[in-house]
């Protein structure tokens, strides 16, 4: 890979004795758009407000283009940013809030106005420019502070959460303006965002944050087909953890593998967090869209349906293990066949599409 | 709800005596002072035989009454800058500092509005006269601060808490620098705020008596001082004159507030 863009490396910062970021390092290409995705307080604001210059890193370092930018104060930074909240200037019309970036770098009147029509017209507000923010709904507002943002043509934009106030038909709809603008201006974004669909909608590459570290960056089907961590499997789309009792090491990275109720399973995959050995607890992730109803009533473990849901193409069922756990199913509906709530069945499962993690 | 207007039955007489009572006595003195200004008898008759404008031309070519109405706007109007700077600086600290203590300082910031006015004007006394501010300008622009200074300081700190600083990251990161951002942004989104502290405050100094008495000078006399001084010598229809522009002044700023505090709300 030649230099990257946006360099961060090794960050660090604590609030008191608690590290909100521990350690992220990250290299970001031009033009990339790059989530930071998870749970609240998993450091992925922390790390995004000191590429802002909001916060100033404990130690490491971000660069630019090969620069460091620590040193530099955030009004010189010039980095376009979109808050979760709304931050246009209340007092000032739309326009003026657009122009507020421009005047501050002493544009040209004639300059400024060009620019803020030009602006309008790629978050789609034309003629809303002598609104004033009071006026306009959710969405509209983070559309002009999108606009804002990105007046002055920032190398990079900086994205907190901008649509997590919004309701979800709304978010869907900006997103999809979200994405038509990444690519109209080719401007390199990094977005945070709790919402695994979110991230997965709008990336070209996802970082998944935990505890202040990433655990894992990648496409959204790197992440979900070859999750790095435990977490990263349980966090990037929906799976369930089967408890083991048992784990026999076997040949080439897979074991044989007993669940309380005594089924055995052969030829599981070990994930690659796994120390792929036979002593230790173990869990069994199997994505619910991986487990069938077994056709013969011998093969497969056995389950008590508690509760199916059509959802139009697809059902979703909620099972009980005979040890009380539940876990999850999801299938196309013309194979669900018979099956209803209340019966007992038994489940299989494709082999390579679980991992087996130690723990 | 037990205790609604509605349910009250006999009660509401009471209540509505009540209430009328209390307005009387509100507004009366107010009513028959103004009403005394312009009677044309020297001894306050009431009601008056006649109506004249008489104590007003008085008071309009008296050089005292002028120039303690002239003192008490220009101590108001020194008041009024001094405690909406101090209002901010410390709404600043209090609302966006991190530090220990903060809500102790809070709570320091507004013991003058507690304190006995009067323990205060001893206290204050006291001290000038040993420092040499006694009877000066700047001291008595300091102690009239000081009582000041909360009501400027509540203001500002409510509206400065209610508004929310990412707006002021927001233009910091649009390339301001943070003092532009803070007087181009914050400063203008708080104005209601800030301009009914300064309001407060003016007013608080404008018709302040007790320091004043204690901070007065021959010189230096403000309005209310004057009014206090020349009863003590003379009951004449000017003092009513006086006072009645000083509640006019006063009415006139109030309303201001009131609606300031409409557009607050909405």
């Amino acid at each position: 890979m030649s230099q990257p863009f946006l360099l961060i490396q090794d960050l660090r910062k604590l609030f008191g004795e608690v590290a909100a970021v521990d350690g992220v390092s990250l290299q970001v290409r031009k033009g990339e758009f790059l989530s930071f995705l998870g749970p609240s307080g998993s450091g992925k604001s922390t790390t995004l407000y000191a590429v802002a210059g909001l916060y100033n890193p404990t130690s490491g370092d971000v660069m630019l283009d090969g620069r460091s930018i620590l040193g530099t104060p955030p009004h010189r930074r010039n980095i376009g940013m979109v808050f979760q909240r709304y931050t246009l200037f209340p007092h000032l019309k739309v326009a003026e809030n657009i122009a507020f970036p421009l005047r501050v770098r002493g544009w040209t009147t004639t300059d400024i106005a060009r620019r803020v029509e030009e602006m309008l017209a790629l978050v789609r507000l034309e003629g809303y420019g002598s609104r004033m923010p009071a006026q306009l709904s959710g969405g509209q507002q983070q559309r002009v502070a999108l606009g804002r943002a990105l007046a002055y043509d920032p190398p990079v934009l900086l994205m907190d959460e901008p649509l997590s106030a919004l309701d979800k038909k709304l978010r869907d709809e900006i997103q999809v303006e979200i994405r038509r603008i990444h690519q109209t201006t080719g401007v390199t974004i990094l977005y945070v965002t709790h919402d695994q669909e979110e991230a997965l909608r709008l990336s070209d590459r996802i970082a998944v944050f935990n505890h202040g570290r990433i655990e894992q960056v990648g496409t959204g089907r790197e992440l979900y087909a070859n999750p790095a961590t435990r977490f990263v499997a349980g966090f990037v789309g929906d799976s369930n953890f089967l408890m083991v009792s048992s784990v026999i090491a076997g040949p080439g990275g897979r074991a044989a593998v007993t669940l309380p109720d005594g089924s055995a399973f052969q030829d599981i995959p070990f994930h690659a967090s796994s120390r792929e050995t036979t002593t230790g607890g173990a869990e069994l992730m199997v994505r619910p869209q991986a487990v069938r109803f077994s056709p013969g009533a011998q093969a497969g473990l056995p389950v008590k349906i508690k509760d199916l849901t059509f959802l139009g193409d697809t059902v979703s069922a909620l099972l009980t293990t005979q040890w009380g756990q539940e876990f999850w199913l999801r299938m196309p509906a013309q194979e669900v066949g018979s099956h209803a709530a209340g019966q007992d069945a038994r489940v299989t499962w494709n082999a390579d599409g679980c991992h087996l993690f130690q723990t | 709800m037990l205790l609604t207007y509605d349910r009250m039955g006999g009660l509401k007489v009471v209540l509505w005596v009540i209430a009328v009572a209390v307005c009387i006595f509100l507004l009366v003195p107010i009513i028959f002072i103004i009403a005394l200004s312009f009677g044309s008898s020297k001894w306050l008759a009431f009601p008056p035989p006649a109506w004249t404008l008489r104590w007003y031309q008085d008071l309009a070519t008296d050089p005292r009454w002028l120039t303690a109405a002239f003192t008490s706007l220009k101590i108001g109007l020194l008041v009024t800058i001094c405690s909406v700077l101090l209002g901010v600086t410390a709404s600043l600290a209090v609302i966006r500092g991190r530090f220990p203590g903060r809500q102790f300082l809070r709570g320091l910031f507004l013991t003058p509005m507690v304190l006995p006015v009067v323990v205060f004007a001893v206290a204050t006394y006291l001290l000038f006269l040993r420092v040499g501010l006694g009877g000066t300008l700047i001291g008595f622009v300091i102690a009239h601060t000081v009582l000041a200074f909360p009501f400027a300081f509540i203001t500002i700190s409510t509206s400065l808490e209610s508004f929310d600083k990412s707006i002021e990251d927001a233009a910091v990161l649009c390339g301001a620098p943070p003092i532009v951002a803070f007087l181009k942004i914050t400063v203008p989104s708080i104005r209601l705020g800030l301009l009914s502290a300064a309001l407060f405050s003016f007013l608080i100094s404008w018709d302040e008596v007790v320091v004043a008495i204690f901070m007065a000078s021959p010189e230096l006399q403000t309005l209310p001082v004057l009014i206090w001084a020349a009863l003590r010598q003379e009951l004449s229809p000017t003092i009513a004159a006086a006072s009645s522009i000083l509640v006019l002044i006063t009415l006139v700023l109030m309303m201001i507030i009131a609606a300031l505090r409409r557009r607050l709300a909405e």
